[in-house]
């Protein structure tokens, strides 16, 4: 059963089929390049799949971010450990016309509250392609601190930010 | 989620993907059979395959099972109902995994599989896409009754022949 998130702009709920037009867009675009590649909307699609089947295999995953007010799909947050990853991230993704409105910091915020308070990590890390400048910005915005280099198969090296632990974030 | 059904039949059962799957499906997609279906894979794209089989339940509201050997309780194989976009219709697909072939396996899990796209799912039609040079796999499209009906490309796979099953009234129930 896949919980759902509130926060005071945002709703973190299960995704649905009608999000995937709004996903295979993102990843149509040159955007997804550093979230995993530009994808066709086959390719997109199974990618799509798998982050949804995420919850059945690790009963976490990633949420469909929807703005409240409108119902709007902003994108994909949440928790994400696939084979080969370098730590329990939380991670994020926001499509073109939901971008600088702080919505994967709220979103990304809740998300780790709930990695921390309800299902008791002692941590949580972001694994950020290389070159990512605003993914490491939003991380660096949430607390979390560079760790480490993580070489990946093919794709640009991951960098692997360490959030801050739940001791030390500030509710 | 979708509560994904249970099917069985005289030697198998069809249950739902589990995490616990991962290893005889890593193994699958590391070998050489998986040639046909998109292989091979290293451990970290079978987990992703693993995962998009149980997201597919929730997308489409069907799906692929895990095949269990009822006998052994061992993991055989992966067979069920696929629409991934790029898919022209509803696709019956089976991947039997290494040291099972030659059993009658497949056929029996499809015959299942078919029986619930058709009984339960009400479906009036069903194709199965077979890889050039997978004999063993059009050996099975010709037990299950389906017969050749032009080609189609899956840009994930490449070029497949098309088997179209017979209508549900000409299948014995």
């Amino acid at each position: 059963m896949i919980p759902t998130l509130t926060t005071d702009r945002l709703v973190l709920r299960p995704n649905r089929p009608a999000d995937f037009d709004a996903y295979a867009a993102f990843y149509a675009s040159d955007r997804a390049r550093l979230r995993g590649g530009v994808k066709t909307r086959a390719e997109a699609f199974v990618q799509f799949a798998a982050e949804i089947g995420h919850w059945d295999l690790r009963g976490y995953g990633f949420w469909a971010v929807e703005e409240t007010a409108t119902g709007a799909y902003c994108g994909q947050v949440g928790l994400w450990y696939p084979e080969g990853w370098a730590e329990r991230e939380v991670g994020w993704m926001v499509v073109a016309d939901k971008e600088g409105q702080g919505i994967a910091l709220e979103a990304a915020l809740a998300a780790r509250a709930y990695a921390y308070d309800t299902l008791g990590w002692p941590e949580v890390f972001s694994c950020i392609a290389d070159g990512n400048t605003r993914s490491i910005a939003l991380a660096e915005r949430m607390g979390a601190r560079f760790d480490r280099r993580h070489p990946r198969d093919g794709q640009a090296d991951h960098l692997v930010y360490r959030h801050p632990a739940p001791a030390e974030v500030i509710r | 989620m979708i509560a994904i059904p249970t099917l069985t039949t005289d030697r198998l059962t069809l249950r739902a993907p589990h995490i616990d799957d991962f290893d005889a499906l890593a193994a699958f997609y590391a070998s050489p059979r998986a040639s046909f279906v998109g292989g091979p894979l290293t451990a970290e794209l079978s987990w992703r395959v693993l995962a998009q089989e149980a997201g597919h339940w929730l997308l489409r509201g069907f799906g692929r099972w895990v095949v269990e050997h009822r006998a052994s309780g061992a993991p055989i194989g992966i067979v069920g109902l696929w629409f991934p976009a790029g898919f022209p219709e509803h696709e019956l697909g089976w991947d039997l995994f290494e040291g099972h072939e030659g059993q009658g396996y497949a056929t029996e899990a499809a015959h299942a599989a078919r029986s619930y796209a058709y009984d339960m799912l009400g479906w009036t039609t069903l194709i199965s896409l077979v890889a050039d040079g997978n004999d063993a796999s059009t050996r099975v499209a010709r037990r299950l009754g389906a017969r050749p009906d032009g080609r189609f490309t899956y840009e994930r796979f490449g070029d497949m022949a098309v088997w179209r099953h017979p209508a549900p009234s000409e299948v014995a129930a």
